[in-house]
């Protein structure tokens, strides 16, 4: 028989069961729909966290005070406080030819405000540094000046949104805002750039790394941010930061160096593996539409017994029987897999549209074993019924037995 | 053409052994036109079965134009099925989806034949029974006897050597079995070799021998 008068042999079956069809169709497409859909969630979810991660800073290293085990290259996110950092420690980090920049970070709320309007915000203290390590970007004015980071200085650098709420519209370079119980002048405002991993810098106030120690009263650094000499440079920067800390601190390893890599990796494998469990749940509905097909068509077969013993009794030997039906399974699931794939563009799409700044996509190899998932629970449980067909005793299956 | 020897079928109904054929001997030549007549379960169908290789028998001898058919693997009877013998049935067993010359031309497409061939094979067959105008209907859209012809049509449409009817007019009224039989009868005069069931003695005088069965077993074997 030729192939292409299976196909249309098998269309015609299939167009003339025209709600058994349907029924097959929806299961397959639902089963290929979730899967591509919850697909496209994961990775988007990915996507986005390894986008903000990046955001953060180019050969970003980030030490915290504190040694925390680490087993198997995981990142610690939380440290013990064995020893402070100092901003003499964060000077001498400077030191390492393979380190380009350094801008220690002093953290703390105080209140800010300006004639009668006040806001609790978040406050770093930092140096001219933090400008390009965090990669920030400034809207109007000037960041916090160059110089001697243990000079303390009455300015400040503040948020786009807490611009808007102090000032309005009107411009707030050159204005003094009092934070906690000093004066500052504003010399810059960043540029808004909305959330970044859960801390919006559009509500902070940059000051001056000295400034901060003796409004917040403390020399201890929050953490010291760095940037390394290029891609290579940050294997040999994480090495240097620990000998020169450890040598500062008496011999004691007691710092966490994490590097953006890491955190990265980590991230980037704990959502890879979320979209594949997503994926993998959704594949269920796969299976269940595949039971489905068995079912149908076993239920087809019984009820065109008679058919099959005249394609018997013209000839048709049990091969050729195993193969219509065979394709028929497989039809079936691709067409479903079709139908499934243009739901979950369409889903996708108008996910994109309402969710815009969520970077959803979906993956091509999502794609690619969907179909081929869908292909192979077609024919999988298509092989039962399609055996059973093809076995039928000829004289039997013409009397409709 | 078919020669058989001591041929004996057994079913197996319960604790019952039926021998729907029993130590069965028949030689036919080609080109004959033999009516089978019998009560009912007496192995006409049975005979019928095994002489176009839908069924196979437990003992005895057949042979079909010299090729021993007891012994042939499935796949090998499904293909002298397809080259040698057609089938025509009582209740026809057109396929419901497809239309008249579809059905003609299934057996060629189940062969492989190439769709040129195809219809010009229909179309001349089709003409040759005066259904051109049904080409296109489907199976629910034609009477009976139009059935039963489209179905002939079907059973010869490979050029079969043997051709076997099953009480072919059974379902249908006087006029159109007259017609069928028309049918039926001028490809025997084209060279078939026609072998028909039936329960009608009028039908069965139309033949030119009369084989009678009882119990399984040939009693009467009478040319005319
Ligand atoms: N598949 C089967 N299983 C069990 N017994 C069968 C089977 N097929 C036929 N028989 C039995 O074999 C005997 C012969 O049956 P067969 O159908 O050949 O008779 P027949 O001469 O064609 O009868 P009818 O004129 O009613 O069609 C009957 O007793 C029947 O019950
Ligand atoms: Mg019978």
């Amino acid at each position: 028989m030729r192939f292409d008068d299976i196909l249309t042999f098998t269309g015609k079956t299939l167009s003339s069961a025209r709600k058994r069809t349907w029924l097959m169709l929806l299961a397959m497409s639902i089963g290929v729909g979730s899967v591509v859909i919850l697909t496209a969630l994961g990775e988007g979810a990915r996507r986005y966290v390894t986008q903000e991660f990046s955001n953060l800073g180019t050969h970003l290293l980030i030490v915290l005070p504190g040694r925390v085990e680490t087993s198997g290259g995981h990142p610690p996110l939380i440290g013990g406080t064995p020893r402070d950092l100092t901003l003499n420690d964060a000077m001498a980090l400077g030191r390492s030819s393979s380190i380009r920049l350094v801008a220690p970070v002093i953290l703390g709320s105080a209140p800010v405000s300006y004639r009668q309007l006040e806001r609790d915000i978040t406050v770093l203290g930092s140096t001219a540094e933090l400008l390009p390590v965090r990669k920030l970007e400034l809207g109007q004015g000037r960041f916090l000046p160059a110089g001697d980071p243990s000079r303390e200085s009455a300015v400040t650098v503040i948020g786009s949104k807490l611009k808007k709420e102090l000032f309005g519209g009107k411009s707030a370079l050159g204005k003094w805002v009092r934070i906690h119980d000093r004066r500052f002048r504003i010399i810059g405002v960043l540029k808004p750039s909305g959330q970044s991993l859960g801390m919006d810098l559009g509500d902070v106030a940059i000051v001056p790394v000295a400034s901060a120690q003796s409004l917040f009263d403390t020399q201890t650094l929050f953490r010291i941010l760095i940037q390394a000499n290029g891609r290579e440079a940050i294997p040999r920067a994480e090495k240097s930061i620990i000998e020169i800390i450890s040598e500062r601190h008496d011999g004691d390893e007691d710092v966490t160096v994490v590097t953006q890599n890491a955190l990265l990796s980590t991230f980037d494998g704990i959502f890879r593996s979320l979209t594949y469990a997503v994926a993998g749940i959704a594949a269920v509905s796969l299976g269940v539409a595949g039971i489905l097909i068995m079912n149908v068509m076993l239920v087809s077969i019984s009820q065109r017994t008679a058919e099959i013993g005249l394609l018997k009794a013209l000839g048709s030997p049990s091969g050729q029987i195993l193969r219509l039906f065979l394709v028929e399974a497989g039809m079936l699931s691709a067409a479903g897999a079709f139908i499934g794939i243009l739901i979950a563009l369409a889903g996708v799409w108008a996910l994109d549209r309402a969710f815009p700044a969520f970077p959803l996509s979906v993956p091509v190899w999502a794609l690619a074993a969907a179909v081929a998932v869908a292909l192979s629970t077609g024919l999988l449980f298509g092989v039962l019924p399609a055996r059973r067909a093809a076995e039928l005793d000829p004289v039997r299956a013409l009397s409709g037995k | 053409m078919i020669r058989v020897q001591s041929l004996n079928r057994t079913f197996k109904v319960g604790d019952e052994a039926v021998h729907a054929l029993r130590e069965l001997n028949l030689d036919i030549d080609s080109g004959e036109y033999i009516a089978i007549m019998g009560p009912s379960g007496s192995g006409k169908s049975t005979l019928l079965n095994v002489l176009g290789l839908l069924d196979r028998p437990d003992s005895g001898k057949y042979l079909l134009d010299g090729i021993d058919t007891v012994t042939l693997p499935e796949d090998n009877r499904a293909a002298v099925r397809r080259t040698h013998i057609g089938f025509v049935f009582q209740s026809f067993h057109l396929i419901p989806r497809l239309t008249a010359a579809e059905n003609i031309a299934l057996p060629m497409m189940l062969a492989g034949t190439d769709p040129g061939l195809r219809r010009k094979r229909v179309q001349a067959i089709l003409e040759s029974l005066g259904l051109e105008d049904r080409a296109h209907h489907r199976p629910d859209q034609l009477s009976g006897g139009q059935r039963q012809r489209v179905a002939i049509a079907r059973a010869t449409v490979m050029k079969p050597t043997l051709l076997l009817a099953d009480e072919p007019t059974g379902n249908l009224d006087i006029h159109s079995g007259e017609e069928v039989m028309t049918t039926l009868e001028a490809l025997n005069k084209g060279g078939i070799t026609l072998l028909v069931v039936t329960h009608d003695p009028d039908i069965a005088a139309r033949a030119r021998r009369h084989i009678h069965m009882v119990d399984g077993a040939v009693v009467e074997d009478r040319k005319t």
